[in-house]
């Protein structure tokens, strides 16, 4: 298996007038090309400081972290449209930002608009969308510009039960169909396993991670079919157990 | 469309109608009272005039040829001066927000010169500026100017953090942040701003139109007190209230055209 992303020995700590806070200490992590990982742990662990390492949004670590050059795009709890564009103008402006509005991108996106049946809205504005409506256009955008890795903060959060298993279940789709690679934050463990090919579990902080665990069903067709498996009881007490133990 | 929606929109128009009948009427018994109270002898007709003296002073004035060129001169220091300090006040609020740290640094003299009286820097500008229009338009522009780069600037600091975020995860320049998210994120301050410059250039106008000028509203109104001729202090006043109205619903229309999906 070729390696999207090796992590070594990463380490962070934070500055504030208060004083210095470890986040994360001594990561090492390899994350593999197509696959899904879920990154779960007790809240303000450091999970989302991870995310934006990796990213190469926060850029003050020790350690290494080794990436080709892959691109990649996030997903954010808040949807993050701007609301004086169209729905269209939303969904375009990585591409737009970018520079790279080509043919083939474009047709990507009304491809994506069509299936997410969000093509007759193409000229609204976001305020007349719904929430998990909004979060599907925030997909669009992500997906637009041809990532390798998407990361994934917490982005279903925000919405009500049953828009998050609509919405998980299309990421969850449109990221195997496309085999692409992510990393999703998350509070819920439900989500976790049924997102995901691989569960890391971090302690609190300063965040090291407690456990890998490898997630194999027989029927990946979609969230639904993950979750009626026999094993994902047994995943789930795996994890809980890990996450237990940091009380 | 059903019945009740039918009902509802008529129940919509009916109160706009109703609150602009009492707009008129509320005007209309303000003019009688005041034209009654002055022809009883209830307030002196000498200080506060009367509706129907204003009325024959303005006839007056169009007849010499002096009415609009009172309105005109006044309006063009106005415009002159509202153009200047928002787009001066815009200018140095992106500088500002380019660059923070020379923003902390300048603060405490921005908020000075915010709460200092520029009316007092009124014999400096004539001494620098001489006794003519340029002076009148720089006194407005240092009243208006602070407030529009606090305001604009301020408008620029509520970009949510989690815009800016995606922005920057999408490898956005500088350059893309201010013109795609920053500014665009601002148009209600912006336009607010403008509200707030387009009273302070008022201010500005009409004190350097006494300080010194031979034409304009704030003229006339500095005229009529030496002459002891109130009739035009009077219409001086109506005569701002009026323009004041406006410019002011000018820039609504404007707000509703550029806000209209916000």
């Amino acid at each position: 298996m070729n390696n999207l992303i090796k992590i070594q020995e990463l380490t962070k700590n934070y500055h504030t007038k208060e004083g210095e806070i470890n986040a994360l200490f001594n990561i090492n992590l390899d994350i593999e090309k197509g696959k899904i990982i879920s990154l779960v742990g007790p809240s303000g662990c450091g999970k989302s400081t991870l995310l934006s390492l990796i990213s190469g949004l926060d850029e003050d670590y020790s350690g290494c972290i080794l990436k080709d050059k892959i691109k990649t795009a996030y997903m954010l709890q808040n949807d993050a449209l701007l609301p004086w564009l169209t729905i269209y103008e939303n969904a375009t402006l990585g591409l737009k930002l970018q520079k790279n509005i080509t043919k083939e991108r474009l047709e990507y996106v009304d491809y994506l608009l069509k299936l997410y049946n969000l093509q007759e809205f193409k000229d609204n504005y976001p305020k007349s969308l719904s929430g998990g409506m909004k979060q599907r256009v925030a997909l669009i955008r992500t997906l637009a510009i041809n990532p390798d890795l998407l990361l994934l903060d917490e982005p279903f959060s925000a919405l009500d039960q049953q828009t998050r298993l609509l919405i998980s279940d299309d990421v969850y789709k449109i990221l195997r169909k496309e085999g692409k690679s992510a990393i999703l934050v998350t509070h819920n463990i439900e989500e976790a396993i049924t997102f995901s090919d691989q569960v890391i579990v971090l302690s609190k902080r300063p965040a090291t991670i407690k456990n890998i665990i490898d997630i194999k069903f027989k029927n990946n067709d979609s969230i639904f079919t993950r979750r009626r498996d026999n094993q994902y009881e047994e995943y789930f007490d795996l994890i809980w157990k890990d996450l237990d133990m940091n009380e | 469309m059903s019945n009740e929606q039918k009902q509802y929109l008529k129940k919509l128009k009916n109160t706009k109608i109703k609150i602009l009948f009492w707009q008129i009427l509320l005007i209309i018994i303000f003019i009688f009272l005041w034209e009654l109270l002055v022809n009883i002898g209830v307030i002196s007709s000498f200080i506060f005039s009367s509706p129907s003296r204003i009325f024959k002073t303005i006839i007056e004035l169009i007849n010499n040829n002096n009415f609009f060129i009172h309105i005109f001169i006044t309006l063009k220091e106005v415009l002159i001066a509202f153009i200047l300090g928002i787009s001066l006040g815009f200018l140095i609020a992106i500088i500002l927000y380019q660059f923070k740290l020379f923003a902390r640094i300048i603060d405490p003299y921005l908020t000075m010169l915010n709460s200092l009286p520029k009316v007092a820097l009124g014999p400096l500008i004539i001494i620098v500026c001489g006794a003519n229009s340029k002076s009148i338009i720089l006194m407005a522009l240092l009243i208006n100017l602070i407030v529009s780069i606090i305001t604009i600037y301020n408008g620029f600091l509520t970009t949510p953090s989690y815009q800016l975020k995606l922005f920057k995860s999408l490898n956005a320049s500088k350059l893309q942040i201010l013109t795609h998210l920053v500014i665009p994120n601002s148009y209600q301050t912006i336009i607010a701003s403008f509200k707030l410059c387009v009273a302070q250039t008022l201010v500005g106008v009409i004190m350097g139109e006494f300080l010194v000028s031979k034409q304009g509203i704030g003229y006339l109104i500095v005229y009529g007190k030496q002459v002891f001729n109130l009739n035009y202090v009077m219409t001086g006043i109506i005569l701002l209230a009026l323009i004041s109205y406006l410019l002011y619903k000018l820039i609504v229309i404007l707000e509703k055209k550029l806000l209209k999906h916000i």
